[in-house]
């Protein structure tokens, strides 16, 4: 037994992907922290009283395990659903009707979705009411001002997938809101988001691809240089 | 650090069991146990039905693009055996149509896709057609089925017929019917008095009780205004001017004028005007009720319209009947006498008020009288009611159901709508037309079927196009004169009270055919809707009968038989012992009462009619009940030659 293990630890496949042997000095501790991918964000030192429970409420934490739900249960979901006029409805209903646990996917995805716009507005409060925003962390503040913007655009884009009345007219509202932005720009905002001048085919398309494609990617991107900066300043 | 650790624990088996649901819940699904369910009633049958494998069965109707999955618990649908079984799981009632041809949602509405009960009936918040109740089932049948007779819908054909009579169209965009603006209101000043137009603007049903005028539930003074402002027009349709009242109608003595009305109610059983016409309920349904008309119009104008009906009424189906002067006379004076309302209250002398022309004009426009009637520079009035062309697609968030309280479902509100329409709201327009519950579902049931549905052009199955023959010459003045298409249809075109002449001439023989129109009530005298006796003279006779015998006949109908006594009496033989004609038909007043008397037959009837007659009933008058017997053509001589002998 003891022999076997030795002899996986020694093969080039293992110490290809660990390359280095059991942290036993100071120095290789340290190194195995900056040299993994996985724990290169952790700072090199914390705070006592940032690591406490009540400082952060771990909304920060909160709002990261949500994305995490929310890309998996909607990966799930697009392998039935379709972004196209004639079948979407029909999709959602399939997947209520037919799809195993199907309404419970889209449930969960629905309620995280719902949960994530609270709790990362929570965590906004939190970080304003402990002036965590201030230098150095100002860049980072911005950062996150615009991944609450991604969250709820998030929100709103998926909000017409389902393609029923509540949708059809929740997006009808919400372009017209956008037509009104002045020096004539509402107009072409609103034909770009939608492809047109209704609500339609293309725009189901635009939206879908939004909402699975393009803002998740870039609020991921985003998420990285936030993680990654509130560990380079000091927090957790 | 212990109790987190024990919180962590708990808050992780929380999580595990709440996760456990889902799958759980997918396990105990309805559709699983009614198919388990199934599964042990077919395992107890005596006859053997094929067990099913438990999963989600659907139909896909790839021609309507739905996809329904009732038959995911409707197991048993197409399975005779399991006619008895309860449901979900029994057999269709046989109709024309198979679920794998159409599905099942596209009849019965409904939630096609769900696999659950609640969820597939439809009667949740998002789901706009639910489930039809049975009563109103027929109307998807008018998805289709756009003829004028649906086999095995007569809710729908009831519906239908309804919405042509009420002339519906007149107020709402709707196919289905053509508009008609009969009566024209011209010159109505100069027919009847302002007691009895009053009463009838009010209440139509009191004078009338199966007119087809609704109630608008006037107020006193609507009525009267609008009363002031229709016996301002005073001109008959092209300036016709009415005669004067002949003067044995003013200034008889009483002896005369009994002797008159004598003549008159005479020459009024003669003309069998109840074939059409009925008097306080009892007669034909056909034209307006006579019972009370002398309340109603004046002497002259009754005389004018008898005397020449289309003057006054261009269009009426009214025949012009050929009376002498003086028996038109009488007729008038007997209806005048006779048919008198004397419950009627003569309303005090009134002067109009000095706006009732504006004021009166503006009630006529706004309850849309010129949907109905024409009157001259009023104009045809435009659709003034709602668009009905997709009614059955209506969602219920757009219907307003005010206080009513009733069921909020479409089928409820259409019924509610014709039954009392001002329940939704006192500012409602549309009157009230007193139908019966059961008709009041029925044109439910028409208007349901007017969906937005696509249906694909092959399953429809279109109307006949109306005839559009049309005989001109001297023939065909006297048609419209005598408006012969109000009860006859001759190649297709007009109204079937009476008979298809299209082949008369082929049927009957021509002498026949001279003295019929002399003696109508000579042939099936049992019926109330009989030929009346219009007077013609023999030329005119000659007229018609000549037109029949070039147009109405058939070559493909000639036969010739031996008139040889000996044939006769082997028909004999074969009407009273091998076929027991009998049964059914009289011959000197003896035998059945189903089929005709047969007493007069070789007087009225060709040889070649009943020879292929004989042959093939149904081919000469379709869902006759007369049995297609399969006769021999030996035989069939033989019987037409016997039917022959009786005159």
């Amino acid at each position: 037994m003891k022999e076997s293990l030795r002899a996986l630890t020694r093969s080039q496949a293992w110490r290809s992907i660990f390359r280095h042997g059991l942290p036993l000095s100071n120095r290789t501790r340290a190194e195995a922290v900056f040299y993994n991918f996985f724990l290169h964000v952790h700072p090199a030192k914390v705070r006592k009283r940032s690591v406490k429970f009540t400082y952060t409420w771990g909304l920060g934490g909160l709002s990261a395990g949500l994305f995490i739900v929310l890309v998996l249960t909607g990966a799930l979901l697009m392998l039935y659903y379709r972004p196209s006029v004639q079948q979407a409805y029909g999709d959602m209903k399939d997947l209520q009707f037919v799809v195993s646990s199907g309404q419970f996917l889209r449930n969960m995805h629905r309620w995280a979705a719902h949960a994530m716009v609270a709790i990362v507005f929570l965590h906004m409060l939190r970080v304003f009411y402990t002036g965590s925003y201030r230098p150095p962390k100002e860049f980072n503040w911005v950062i996150g001002v615009i991944l609450f913007v991604f969250t709820v655009l998030l929100s709103y884009t998926g909000y017409l997938l389902p393609w029923d009345q509540l949708a059809y007219w929740g997006i009808s509202v919400g372009t017209n809101m956008v037509r009104s932005v002045p020096f004539g720009l509402g107009e072409r905002i609103s034909y770009l988001l939608l492809g047109g001048n209704i609500v339609g085919e293309n725009a189901l398309v635009r939206f879908y691809v939004l909402h699975c494609f393009v803002l998740p990617v870039a609020a991921m991107v985003l998420m990285g240089i936030h993680f990654w900066r509130v560990r380079k300043d000091g927090g957790v | 650090m212990k109790p987190l650790r024990l919180t962590f624990a708990i808050v992780a088996v929380l999580f595990l069991v709440v996760l456990a649901v889902s799958p759980l819940k997918d396990y105990l699904r309805e559709w699983k146990h009614d198919q388990t369910e199934y599964n042990r009633l077919v395992a107890g049958l005596p006859q053997r039905v094929k067990q099913v494998d438990i999963g989600i069965r659907q139909v896909w109707v790839r021609k309507l693009d739905r996809v329904d999955r009732c038959v995911t618990c409707h197991l048993g649908v197409k399975e005779p055996a399991l006619h008895a079984a309860p449901e979900p799981f029994t057999t269709h009632p046989q109709v024309y149509h198979d679920v794998d041809d159409l599905g099942c949602t596209f009849c019965h509405e409904g939630q096609g896709s769900a696999t659950e009960y609640r969820e597939s009936i439809g009667k949740v918040k998002y789901w706009d057609r639910p489930i039809l109740p049975r009563a109103y089932l027929e109307a998807s049948c008018a998805k289709c089925h756009r003829e004028k007779d649906v086999p095995q819908a007569p809710i729908l054909n009831l519906g239908r017929k309804l919405i042509r009579e009420s002339n519906c169209v007149g107020c709402h965009k709707l196919e289905g019917g053509e508009k008609q603006w009969i009566p024209s209101l011209d010159g109505i000043g100069e027919k009847v008095n302002r007691t009895w137009l009053v009463n009838w603007l009010k209440h139509p049903r009191t004078y009338a009780p199966s007119t087809r005028m609704p109630n608008f539930l006037l107020t006193d003074e609507e009525a009267g205004t609008l009363a002031d402002f229709l016996l301002s027009f005073k001109t008959f349709p092209e300036e016709a001017a009415l005669e004067p009242e002949p003067s044995q109608l003013t200034s008889a003595g009483a002896d005369q004028k009994s002797k008159l009305v004598e003549l008159g109610a005479t020459r009024f059983r003669e003309a069998r005007c109840i074939s059409c016409h009925p008097i306080n309920g009892k007669g034909g349904y056909v034209a307006p009720e006579l019972g009370k008309i002398a309340s109603k119009v004046s002497a002259q104008w009754l005389y004018n319209y008898i005397k020449r009906p289309k003057r006054l009424q261009p269009g009426v189906v009214m025949p012009r009947y050929r009376f002498k002067e003086e028996d038109l006379v009488g007729v008038v004076a007997y209806m005048e006498s006779e048919f008198v309302d004397y419950d009627v209250e003569q309303l005090p002398p009134h002067t109009p008020d000095p706006g009732f022309y504006e004021k009166g004009r503006a009630l006529f426009k706004k309850y849309s009288c010129g949907g109905c009637h024409a009157l001259s520079g009023m104009g045809r009035a435009e659709e003034t009611g709602p668009e009905l062309t997709k009614i059955g697609a209506k969602r219920l968030y757009e219907i307003d159901f005010g206080r009513s309280g009733i069921e909020q479902t479409l089928p409820v509100y259409l019924k509610t709508k014709l039954l009392t329409p001002h329940v939704f709201g006192e500012s409602m327009k549309m009157p009230q037309f007193g139908f019966r519950e059961d008709e009041a579902e029925a044109i439910a049931v028409a208007l349901l079927g007017k969906t937005d549905d696509n249906i694909p052009p092959d399953l429809i199955v279109p109307d006949a196009p109306s005839g559009t023959f049309a005989p001109q010459g001297d023939f065909g003045k006297l048609v419209d004169d005598l408006a012969c298409l109000g009860c006859h249809v001759m190649n297709g075109r007009g109204r079937l009270v009476a008979t298809d002449l299209s082949l008369e001439a082929s049927q009957a023989r021509r002498a026949w055919i001279e003295g019929y129109f002399k003696v109508p009530y000579s042939l099936r005298p049992v019926l109330t809707e009989r030929m009346p006796k219009l007077y013609l003279s023999d030329a005119e006779i000659k007229t018609l009968v000549d037109y029949m015998e070039m147009a109405f006949i058939s070559d493909s109908l000639d036969h010739t038989v031996s008139t040889d006594p000996a044939a006769a009496a082997i028909g004999r033989g074969l009407y009273y012992e091998r076929y027991g004609c009998q049964s059914c038909h009289q011959v000197g007043a003896k035998g059945g009462y189903v089929g005709p008397p047969l007493d007069k037959a070789g007087t009225r009837l060709t040889a070649g009619w009943i020879f292929h007659w004989l042959k093939n009933p149904q081919r000469l008058k379709p869902g006759t009940i007369e049995p297609n017997n399969n006769l021999s053509d030996a035989e069939a001589d033989a019987l037409t030659a016997y039917l022959l002998t009786l005159k």
